[in-house]
């Protein structure tokens, strides 16, 4: 009984460890194998232990001058590889320690291994370091110490200590114990890959957040010598400039976001039209051809909008031979009505695609509702107004409202794709604002704080969405 | 499958037959007529511009480049030729940019079918251990979102800027589509399941030959949706890949395009082809090999469009009734 106990903290120690060390194989703040300035910021362990070219991107210079040989960064990025490599190993053999004995006792051997043969490349970094210490051009090379390579040294033997314990408390197996573990974990162990990938590509970021109260730019490191507390975020506020912009930005976006709302019926009067249409392959052609629009990007609408609106685009050169103007004119080019037509290409784009559900809808009501009311004497528009509109106004609604949960969300595709010198100051909301600010204009902080401020008024309003929704039709969006 | 669509034609058939008995059965009075024809011309003028634009951008593509230039090609072809077509092998990195794309939208959307299946079914299995905590450790990450910056550091903070697995690698796992898998495995009926696993089949031999086979209409959905959303995909291309205009995708390349000057030069490559530059501007133009870029952008969606269109309702109706 006891030794179970011990066993069972042992093994949560062991795992831990192996969990935080795969973990920091990909993280380039901590990257023992940066051992000179000119090795890339951006570069994990792993990419340093995998890609060589990348490793000696900036090494040109040093290679040909003889600052650095090329010895070193070989002997490096081998010693890297096998870092990488040990604490994969350690990996495996904490993915099979749920299993028997068989393959607990299988799963220690493997960790041991993987340690020493992630302490065997923590030596030939260090091996590199020291080496590089001796260039003959410091001041270039810059060559540096860092404490990554403790933390990797301690966690790896932190898992050999752990292992070795463990395989001398598990009592032996049997030779003919047959390999098996019990169906859960077997199932995790399956899920797990897919699982660490939707926390990188999902939950990390979320770990980015930190910029917002750094003065970071590009190519820096964090440090707690640029700590700025919440500086950005009055800085928002207090800038005149930039105030300035948030109120246009955020008009433009509510503007839009609020148009799109007050048409959103449009999509359910389409439907309800299309359903008048009699000739089920007349009906069935319309809807092929209004949903094509919803499935090119907004790249490929521009490219439409300009062979029909541009200089010598089609409009113009209806109108010239027609006489009506001399010369062609670029309609793209101009800040009139930027609102309306922006809400009238996202019409061209989305509305047959948004009426197909209403369509559907409309399929599933019975039919003997229709026949009652006409014998009723109900005419066309009386019908349609009290049948078919009752009857699709819930999906109506559930729609409207994941619309106001994304009314700071209008997408920036195609705003970008639209936005030029004379029409900038009417078409930047929100999404795109963040775009040019934070990665075209370097202000990587300022852009951040305005990214998480949507971000955390957008589940606001999400989650005040689906509290409405549960009370219009009893059951929840999300 | 076959007898399937017989009967499906057949019911049709009879409904429309049905319909025009109907119909001369129904008198219509002048106010329906002006209520047909006002609706039909509606419809009519919509449907027109949905389509007319891109009927607009092929036929100057394919008409008399001197008459296209004039602005004389609006409504009628004139002057058949596929010389612009031809050409685009010497736009610059146009073929490079198609590769990229073409390789992303096979590799990504197979992977990800791929995974959506099998991840799809492993959260369908009660016995996993924590099942319900990871199925909503993935399902939850539709509705938040760090926001364009931190996402921009994370990716090159894994090293996926200019790179092209960056394109791919954080597709594989789509929540929405493996919401989507999920609930269409959960209406197969769990004896085809049991009685496969009493034979001692393993999870990984009842998917293949069970799962997968039955969930293929599902799939081919999340597939066909995956691949459009590939095709089109460009901001992913503009933010992650600013050093390496050869991984650039076709919809970024078109954009850049677009706005690039309205000179040949800035979009051909002059020294591989062997006509000189004024020769090479009597015969094509800017507008003709922008028009000609972006038919080449469209066409694989409009071909593929019809015969898919089943596949993308579907798509829309299982997203409307998840829960």
């Amino acid at each position: 009984m006891k030794v179970e106990k011990v066993t069972s903290k042992l093994y949560f120690i062991q795992r831990i460890s192996i969990l935080i060390g795969v973990i920091l194989l990909f993280i380039p703040a901590i990257n023992p194998s940066r051992i000179s300035g000119l090795i890339g910021k951006n570069l994990s362990i792993f990419t340093s232990g995998f890609f060589y070219s990348r490793l000696t991107q900036n090494f040109g210079r040093a290679f040909s001058k003889g600052w650095v040989g090329t010895m070193t960064t070989q002997i490096l990025f081998i010693s890297s590889m096998i870092v990488c490599i040990g604490f994969i190993i350690c990996a495996a053999g904490g993915c099979l320690s749920p299993g028997c004995l068989k393959m607990k006792r299988h799963g220690n051997i493997l960790s041991i291994i993987g340690t020493i043969t992630a302490l065997i490349g923590a030596y030939g970094i260090r091996w590199a370091q020291i080496d590089i210490k001796g260039t003959s051009n410091p001041d270039k090379v810059q060559p540096m110490e860092s404490n990554s390579l403790l933390i990797f040294a301690v966690l790896a033997i932190l898992i050999l200590l752990t292992s070795i314990l463990l395989f001398i408390l598990l009592p032996k197996p049997d030779k003919n114990e047959k390999y098996e573990m019990e169906t859960k974990y077997k199932l995790f162990l399956l899920i797990l890959p897919f699982l660490i990938l939707c926390f990188v590509f999902s939950y990390l970021p979320l770990f980015g957040w930190r910029y917002a109260f750094f003065d970071y730019k590009a190519g820096d490191n964090i440090s707690m010598d640029n700590f700025v507390g919440f500086k950005w975020f009055t800085y928002l506020f207090e800038n005149k400039a930039t105030r300035a912009d948030i109120v246009r930005v955020l008009k433009n976006t509510l503007a839009m976001s609020g148009l799109g709302l007050a048409t959103s019926w449009c999509a359910m009067a389409f439907a309800i039209f299309l359903c008048e249409i009699k000739n089920l392959r007349i009906r069935r052609f319309i809807q092929t051809i209004t949903t094509i629009p919803n499935f090119i990007s907004w790249v490929l609408v521009f490219a439409v909008a300009f062979a029909i609106f541009s200089t010598d685009g089609f409009l113009s050169s209806i109108l010239i031979q027609m006489g009506v103007i001399d010369n062609g004119v670029n309609y793209l080019m101009s800040n009139n009505h930027m609102w309306l037509k922006m809400l009238a290409w996202g019409m061209w784009k989305g509305l047959g695609w948004s009426a197909i559900i209403y369509v559907a809808a409309i399929s599933g009501i019975d039919q003997q509702l229709y026949e009652a009311a006409t014998v009723d004497g109900a005419g066309r528009f009386q019908r349609m107004w009290h049948i078919t509109v009752p009857s699709l106004l819930p999906t109506f609604l559930v729609l409207l409202v994941m619309a106001v949960a994304g009314i700071l969300s209008n997408g920036m595709d195609q705003y970008l794709v639209f936005e030029n010198s004379y029409n900038t100051d009417t078409v930047m909301v929100l999404d795109l604002y963040v775009y040019k600010l934070g990665i075209n204009n370097g202000k990587i902080p300022l852009a951040t704080v305005v990214g998480m401020a949507k971000s955390i008024i957008s589940i606001i309003l999400l989650f005040g969405a689906n509290k409405v929704s549960k009370m219009i039709r009893g059951n929840s969006i999300i | 499958m076959g007898r399937q669509t017989k009967k499906e034609k057949l019911e049709k058939k009879l409904e429309m037959n049905y319909e025009k008995k109907h119909k001369r059965r129904f008198k219509m009075t002048w106010k329906d007529l002006i209520f047909e024809i006002i609706n039909h011309s509606f419809f009519f003028i919509f449907t027109l511009a949905c389509i007319f634009p891109f009927y607009y951008i092929f036929i100057n593509t394919v008409s008399d480049n001197d008459l296209v230039r004039k602005g004389a090609i609006n409504f009628i072809p004139q002057g058949f030729h596929i010389k612009n077509y031809l050409a685009l092998a010497n736009v610059n990195d146009l073929i490079t940019s198609l590769t990229v794309t073409v390789s992303r939208t096979l590799i990504g959307t197979v992977l990800m079918v791929a995974v959506s299946g099998f991840v799809g079914y492993l959260v369908t299995k009660k016995e996993m251990w924590g099942r319900k905590i990871w199925y909503r450790f993935i399902v939850v990450t539709m509705y938040f979102n760090a926001g364009l910056i931190p996402w921009y550091i994370n990716m090159s903070m894994l090293g996926l800027t200019d790179n092209f697995l960056a394109y791919i690698i954080p597709g594989i796992v789509a929540p929405y589509n493996i919401i989507l898998v999920k609930t269409y495995i959960e209406s197969i009926p769990a004896e085809l399941e049991e009685s496969a696993q009493i034979d001692g089949a393993s999870y990984m031999k009842v998917f293949r030959t069970i799962i997968w086979p039955l969930s293929k209409p599902i799939l081919a959905t999340i597939a066909i949706f995956g691949a459009v959303g590939n095709w089109n995909s460009f901001t992913d291309s503009l933010i992650l890949m600013p050093n390496a205009p050869q991984l650039h995708t076709l919809q970024h390349k078109l954009y850049s395009y677009l706005n690039a000057a309205t000179n040949l030069k800035g979009v051909m490559s002059s020294g591989g082809s062997s006509v000189s530059g004024s020769a090479l501007n009597n015969i094509l133009n800017a507008k003709t090999i922008k028009y000609t870029i972006s038919m080449v952008t469209i066409i694989p969606i409009l071909l593929v469009y019809p015969f898919m269109q089943r596949y993308f309702e579907k798509g829309i109706m299982l997203g409307a009734v998840k829960g």
